[in-house]
């Protein structure tokens, strides 16, 4: 199946740049880290009112864009940029016109929407800077109703969705301009789960609507087809193309992101065991949204588990693994190791590693080399009584970062000089350095580009074929369509439905996940 | 496939970066570079400065005896809060631990307890201590920093109780007890070598044990550690309790220097320590509170607050110096950062995935 099946229209038609103008036109924009190129003669032209999509790999000098655009960084000389016919110096001076909301989004969760977007706006003052704060709600009101928001403006932001944080970033990136000019949203999905999607398309659609361009920044292919008119591919620094969306599929698309043949639909080589032992029992497993799961997995079986935001889906690995937090309950077995059950509580001696969601605050430290990072896990084996052997971990490193093929300059090289991919392997490699029997994952290839995922997904499967017990949990359809030998659909914490993945669709899969039909 | 060769010119500044452990010569380049040791080389520097400044007090091996011997203290001081920062811990009560150890063991003694279970008792005080910090902090999870702040006016409260804020002072104390710091050896005192030893057990923990490792991890990133299996609780836990023992110790052997319990004697180490700690910490490893970088951090600070004592400069210069110190290295060390991370290359995946 293709893509583009699921396409879910945010309205509006292809408009053509030529019949309504350029309103941000970069050329021959360079710029030249340390050692790298990090962009290389690259140039983007944004039409009027259209949505623009911008596309590649980790690496391909995408955030590089964006943050010279943003004057984040300043450009290699030879560049021109004009916005609205007015030239300016990129990598200096932002025009007014260009307004960004980052992946962060910039919010402060603390304050309210109101005081978000005051703070960012301006307050409404009269005498002595005191704030007509009559005035200031007004104006909050008028601003997001532009957006049809229902959100309590005077609520901490961290009591809303994170749908309505992106909006209200929105908001407050587009306040005090009522121009043409380009909004770049950079990765804005990353942070939200499936089914709130669909608002924040809507949203965009509106920003269009009154005239506004976007330069939306994405990693998921099915979000370009459904959203944008054209689309600008980058790789390696360089320019490959911009084109008309019409005219793609997601096969052609990733072989442009890629330059290579990689299937956007891969599936694992793995099939589904029932001849195999029992690995890992769960019984009644409770949480912050899991309310009652029973679950067990065979060796050799990569076990999906699929479900809504607020379902459990990304709750579920964590108590896994021991590292549910106050609110878990439950038990966990592995009959192969003894019958006892075991507190989820405790379950953290139980020794299953998690592949955290969040690569950059659960997973990598990123003050440590890739060595440290990678042999954290399993320093007790280095050496002996406490001691630390400098030569065992060193081959320990070498010899995961081998299999796994981590791109590095070494083992002492710091992690952040590794692209998100690589540093996603490091920790896999991390779990896996500990000889497991299971293995947890949650949102695997999150901020992965499309090489490295097919990467990791063959890791996972070679690894599952030699025995290995895989729980994978994700948000993402295409992780659990390649990976899964079978998938559990949450719903409101419980399994609803169990999914044998032979001839599944994408979606079959997402109307399980949705509950359609019932 | 086309692609892999675009990326490996990318991608090679990196890759062929040697080693810094394959080269000999590279790696003592590597060992001296200023950005490891810059504080060495602002030492030497400093030497040359008062050498000519004072060119009849200060360039000689009794000033050289002299530093070493009167920041042995603030030396101890600084390696007993090593081990909780590198966890990210604050132990603010470990000065006035020291006072609270040094009084009571002068109380014990003057009250006719023989040395060597006074000494223990001493150490058993600031262990104590230790725990409460460690059950405050962690069990309670109240923030290290305001805890400990906490739990320090809790011991100002039993030094005055032990003291009623008067000094211990008696015949009795000029005995075995003042020996252990103020014996010397070749006119080194003994404190300089408690300084030793204690720094070569804290870098052998932090930079060889499996221990030091999981506590800088916690340090930086507690949720990380925790997901790979470190306990970082028990951790933070064991942490205070070593700082509490340890500045217990280090302030019986104050009391020993003062020859009696002074109910004040510790609060001035409260800066220095933590001064020269964080000056450690951008020194060697940079970022990283460690054991090497604490002793240059003691010895850079001792050298030129010393040294503008022999020169006779006015006495508000030493704190000025400690205080213009500190500022400059941290302000180096966040710009260096600041460099390497705009500077950071986007490293490039590659595109042959190479499945196990």
């Amino acid at each position: 199946m293709s893509v583009s099946e699921n396409v879910v229209g945010a309205g509006g038609t292809s408009l053509a740049p030529a019949q309504t103008g350029t309103v941000l036109r970069v050329e021959g924009l360079s710029k030249t880290f340390p050692g790298t190129r990090a962009l290389d003669d690259v140039s983007i032209e944004i039409a009027r009112g259209e949505i623009h999509a911008l596309m590649g790999q980790n690496g391909s000098g995408k955030s590089t864009l964006i943050k010279l655009l943003a004057a984040y960084h300043s450009a290699d000389a030879g560049a021109t940029a004009e916005m609205d016919g007015a030239e300016f110096e990129i990598g200096k001076t932002v025009p007014h016109g260009l307004r960004f909301v980052h992946q962060d989004l910039g919010l402060i969760l603390e304050l309210s929407a109101q005081d978000n977007l005051a703070l960012r706006g301006g307050f409404a003052r009269g005498f002595g800077g005191r704030v007509l704060w009559r005035q200031q709600e007004a104006e909050t009101r008028r601003i997001l109703a532009a957006f049809d928001v229902d959100l309590d403006i005077h609520r901490p932001l961290a009591a809303a969705t994170p749908v309505e944080r992106t909006v209200v970033a929105i908001a407050a990136a587009l306040q005090g301009w009522d121009g043409d000019g380009v909004l770049v949203l950079d990765e804005p999905t990353a942070v939200l789960p499936h089914d709130e999607v669909q608002r924040l398309f809507d949203v965009v659609a509106q920003v269009r609507k009154r005239g506004t361009s976007v330069l939306y920044v994405s990693h998921r292919m099915d979000e370009i087809f459904a959203l944008a008119d054209r689309v600008t591919v980058l790789r390696g620094g360089r320019r490959v193309g911009t084109y008309d969306i019409d005219g793609l599929d997601s096969r052609k698309l990733a072989t442009l992101m890629v330059g290579n043949d990689v299937d956007p639909d891969f599936r694992a080589d793995v099939v589904a065991r029932t001849d195999t032992s029992v690995t890992l029992e769960a019984r009644d497993v409770h949480g912050k949204w899991l309310r009652g799961v029973t679950l067990e997995a065979r060796a050799g079986e990569i076990l999906g588990i699929a479900g809504l935001a607020g379902a459990g889906t990304l709750e579920l690995p964590y108590v896994l693994a021991g590292q549910g937090g106050p609110l878990a309950s439950g038990e966990l077995r592995l009959p192969q190791r003894s019958e006892e059950w075991h507190d989820v509580r405790s379950a953290g001696q139980l020794g299953i590693p998690l592949v955290p969601s969040d690569r950059q605050t659960e997973g990598v430290i990123a003050e440590f080399s890739v060595g440290e990072n990678l042999s954290l896990s399993s320093l007790r084996g280095l050496g002996r009584t406490g001691h630390l052997s400098g030569g065992q971990e060193r081959q320990l490193v070498e010899q995961w970062s081998a299999r796994l093929g981590v791109v590095t300059a070494g083992p002492s090289a710091p992690i952040s000089t590794l692209s998100g991919g690589n540093q996603q392997k490091v920790v896999l490699a991390r779990c896996l350095a500990i000889s497991p029997d299971v293995l947890v994952l949650c949102e695997p290839t999150a901020g992965v580009d499309i090489g490295t995922r097919v990467a990791i997904y063959r890791i996972i499967a070679d690894l599952a074929a030699a025995g290995l017990t895989v729980i994978v949990a994700s948000s993402d359809e295409g992780d659990l369509l390649a990976l899964s030998t079978r998938i559990l659909v949450l719903r409101h914490g419980v399994v609803a439905e169990e999914l044998a993945t032979d001839g599944l669709t994408k979606n079959e899969l997402i109307r399980a996940i949705e509950g359609a039909g019932q | 496939m086309s692609i892999k060769v675009e990326e490996k010119t990318v991608a090679a500044p990196n890759a062929t970066k040697a080693e810094p452990r394959s080269g000999g010569t590279s790696r003592w380049v590597n060992m001296l570079a200023f950005d490891k040791v810059g504080a060495i080389y602002v030492w030497i520097a400093i030497v040359i400065v008062f050498s000519f400044w004072a060119p009849d007090t200060f360039p000689n091996i009794t000033t050289a005896k002299q530093i070493l011997n009167s920041n042995a203290i603030t030396g101890l001081a600084a390696l007993a809060v090593t081990i909780p920062l590198a966890a990210r811990v604050f132990d603010l009560s470990f000065a006035l631990n020291m006072t609270l150890c040094g009084v009571a063991v002068a109380h014990f003694v003057v009250d006719g307890i023989p040395l060597g279970v006074a000494l223990a008792l001493g150490v058993l005080i600031g262990l104590a201590v230790g725990l409460i910090n460690a059950t405050v902090v962690v069990v309670m999870k109240i923030d290290s920093f305001i805890a400990t702040l906490a739990t320090g006016s809790l011991i100002q409260a039993l030094i005055t109780l032990v003291t009623n804020d008067t000094p211990i002072s008696d015949a009795k104390l000029s005995g075995g007890f003042s020996k252990i710091g103020q014996t010397t050896v070749g006119g080194i005192t003994l404190p300089v070598l408690y300084f030793a030893l204690v720094a070569v057990g804290i870098w052998y923990l932090l930079e060889h044990t499996a221990t030091g490792r999981r506590l800088y991890a916690t340090g930086f990133n507690p949720d990380a550690a925790r997901l790979a299996g470190v306990s970082v609780a028990r951790l933070q836990f064991m942490t205070l309790v070593t700082s509490g023992v340890l500045s217990g110790a280090t302030g019986i052997v104050l009391a020993s220097i003062l020859g009696g319990g002074s109910p004040t004697a510790g609060t001035p180490y409260l800066l220095p320590g933590f001064a020269a700690v964080f000056l450690g910490a951008t020194q060697l490893k940079n970022g990283r509170f460690n054991a090497g970088g604490t002793i240059i951090a003691v010895l850079l600070l001792g050298t030129g607050t010393t040294g503008l004592g022999l020169a006779n400069a006015p006495q508000w210069s030493g704190a000025l110096f400690v205080g213009i110190v500190l500022i400059a290295a941290l302000m180096v060390t966040g710009l260096q950062r600041r460099t390497t991370l705009t500077a950071r290359a986007p490293a490039v995946d590659e595109a042959e995935p190479q499945p196990a």
